[in-house]
């Protein structure tokens, strides 16, 4: 059962990975849609991240007991400040699982 | 003079294959970042299906062949709760859907390569690979950085993934750890330096609003919904100010 999940599971992750780069798809992207896409990885990432930093059992977690916002806050800073990504996830997964 | 013209030949290829090598190597490089923060998320990834009950080999197989961190872990969570594979799959695809987006924005670079680099960049699209090919530095889609990007990925999620399995055999619990901030950290380090214009900050803000909304009233399809306001807004804004990114 769990090799059949998987197996099913797998393929609905490669269907929508590989589905749009199949050239036999008939669909032409114009420059206004091409524009939209651009938004797609800050707009996706975003939707990912921000509940698991600001939502805990339903409700908005804005505390300073939430180690998840004020390492998120920590990271904003460090990527802003430093622009080096791989400073930004050592040290502040560093402060996330060693301080806070 | 033909050995003349064979020998320009053999060195235009050495010269082609180098830059094939060394691209792969920039994109190996570019990736680097990411891969090393991806080893808690893995790691949490292979503890998290011992802990609900997966072989090492389902476990480790799971990472292989879904190669999908974000559902791998919600469908491992429904697992543990005896949830049935219907609901599983309709979460899965979800969850996926925005791959979907993905494969649109790299259609004008990537639906023109042979089969079989269409079927291995497709595999390996990851949110991460996505990121740093849209990012890279001439903006130029180059399929060898693509592929270095996404199979080292591939590689230390993996191994990552056998730390996890190797781990959670003795540790009970790891999933409390908080293993996932691991992802939080590494999306604000791709997303900030994304945001270089008021359109991009216009869209992150706009998907934060709503996707935090959307979990609060315990909307499903939240991530997807979210993720094309806040582009919609990005684009709108952008072409009101006339903003040229």
């Amino acid at each position: 059962m769990i090799w059949i999940t998987i197996g099913l599971m797998a393929a609905i992750v490669f269907i929508s990975r590989y589905l749009f780069l199949e050239p036999k798809l008939p669909l032409k992207l114009n420059k206004h849609s091409l524009q939209f896409l651009s938004y797609a990885a800050p707009a996706v990432l975003t939707a990912i991240i921000a509940p698991l930093v600001l939502v805990k059992e339903q409700a908005l977690y804005l505390s300073i007991d939430n180690n998840y916002l004020v390492g998120a806050i920590i990271a904003c800073l460090l990527a802003y400040f430093t622009r080096n990504t791989l400073l930004t996830v050592v040290v502040s997964m560093g402060i996330f699982f060693f301080v806070l | 003079m033909q050995a003349e013209e064979q020998f320009k030949s053999k060195f235009k290829e050495k010269s082609k294959t180098q830059s094939k090598q060394k691209s792969f190597w920039q994109g190996v490089i570019a990736m680097l970042p990411l891969s090393i923060a991806v080893i808690p998320w893995g790691i949490l990834a292979g503890s998290y299906a011992i802990e609900v009950g997966l072989t090492s080999l389902e476990s480790q197989g799971m990472s292989m062949i879904v190669f999908a961190g974000a559902a791998q872990l919600v469908a491992l969570g429904m697992i543990k709760s005896g949830i049935g594979l219907t609901s599983i799959l309709l979460t899965t695809l979800l969850i996926t859907s925005r791959h979907l987006l993905y494969g649109m924005a790299l259609r004008k670079d990537v639906s023109s390569l042979p089969l079989k680099w269409r079927l291995s960049l497709g595999f390996l699209l990851t949110d991460e690979l996505f990121a740093i090919v849209t990012t890279s530095k001439d903006h130029l889609f180059n399929r060898w950085y693509a592929l270095g990007g996404g199979l080292s990925f591939y590689v230390f999620w993996n191994i990552a993934t056998l730390l996890g399995i190797i781990a959670g055999q003795s540790i009970p619990n790891m999933e409390n750890w908080g293993l996932d901030f691991a992802i939080a950290s590494t999306f604000i380090a791709i997303i900030i330096p994304m945001v270089k214009a008021k359109s991009i900050l216009v869209c992150v803000l706009v998907s934060l609003v709503s996707s935090v909304v959307c979990r609060i009233y315990n909307i499903e399809i939240g991530l997807l919904i979210s993720a094309l306001i806040g582009m919609a807004c990005g684009t709108l804004y952008a072409r009101m100010t006339g903003e040229s990114v």
